[in-house]
């Protein structure tokens, strides 16, 4: 019987691994907790409308609270361990600019986009902005959905 | 600590067995137990296995229980995969289920006061962009003046 028990929590611990591996940290942020904070905006794009953009899934956050701020780079900076490509700037030891590739599968991507206007030189502003995309696009694609 | 009358239910038998495979009795309960099992008339799974490591069994009668629970062990590590295979189908609907990207979405929340209105979504969203392009080009410029300088440093 013990060994029974050893072998089904070995399963359910491989099972919780696989499970973890496919998840980003940044998904946490996005359960709906900013839905109603003041000085946060969250916007969630998908279907039809992320197809008009050449995405299957738009999903940012704005936010003002400095803790708040802290958790979305600490959890940016987490994932971006894992990326395959990318793009960051920091300043003042903390992260400024960073735009990840993390690859999903093979048909789709998925990116990571983070900005603190903390530390723009230019009329800084107290907003941390996190943006995840999702489909098939490149990262040039990426790069020039951004730049229109 | 059990001695000889002390065994007088099968259960006792079978906790004392436990300790026993667990290491737990001293000696005079491994020869308790060893009395008990030789004349015992009950039978279970565990009362077997030990009767088989005291050697009351034959040889023959030993690989079959080996062989029997050699296939019960099998049929539990099977049933444990199974198991473990239908809560990863499981989780992984679920985690399907609460992506978003099947489902034709366009709002935003902003201040907590939510808006559907396309055009506005997709402004905010033109915003976030144009923050991002702001920076992504400031790093641009960054790298092209340090190209410029490596380049005049050559020259």
């Amino acid at each position: 019987m013990k060994r029974t028990t050893i072998i089904i929590l070995t399963c359910l611990l491989a099972t919780m691994t696989a499970m973890a591996q496919n998840g980003l940290n940044i998904n946490r942020l996005f359960d709906g907790r900013f839905k109603k904070a003041a000085g946060a905006t969250e916007i969630i794009v998908t279907g039809r409308q992320a197809h008009e953009i050449g995405l299957d899934v738009y999903h940012s956050l704005s936010v003002t609270d400095k803790g708040q701020a802290e958790l979305i780079e600490s959890l940016v900076v987490k994932d971006g361990a894992k990326a395959i490509d990318k793009e960051v700037e920091y300043r003042n030891g903390q992260l400024y600019y960073g735009f990840y590739t993390m690859k999903k599968n093979k048909r789709d991507n998925h990116y990571i986009f983070f900005l603190n206007q903390n530390l723009a030189r230019k009329s800084p502003k107290n907003v941390v902005t996190l943006i995840y995309m999702e489909g098939s696009a490149n990262s040039e694609k990426i790069k020039k959905l951004i730049r229109k | 600590m059990k001695d000889l009358e002390q065994i007088t239910t099968q259960a006792q038998l079978e906790q004392l067995i436990e300790r026993y495979f667990d290491g737990m009795t001293n000696l005079q309960e491994e020869n308790a137990m060893r009395q008990v099992l030789a004349h015992c008339p009950w039978q279970s799974d565990a009362i077997d296995d030990a009767k088989v490591v005291m050697g009351y069994f034959s040889a023959h009668s030993k690989q079959h229980r080996h062989a029997t629970r050699r296939a019960a062990r099998l049929r539990m590590t099977g049933l444990a995969a199974s198991i473990a295979m239908l809560l990863a189908v499981g989780a992984y609907a679920l985690w399907q289920h609460q992506q978003p990207a099947g489902q034709d979405l366009c709002i935003a929340y902003v201040n907590g006061q939510a808006i559907d209105n396309d055009e506005e979504v997709m402004r905010l969203i033109e915003d976030d962009l144009n923050h991002i392009n702001a920076a992504s080009q400031g790093m641009a410029a960054q790298l092209s003046t340090l190209g410029e300088a490596l380049e005049l440093d050559n020259e």
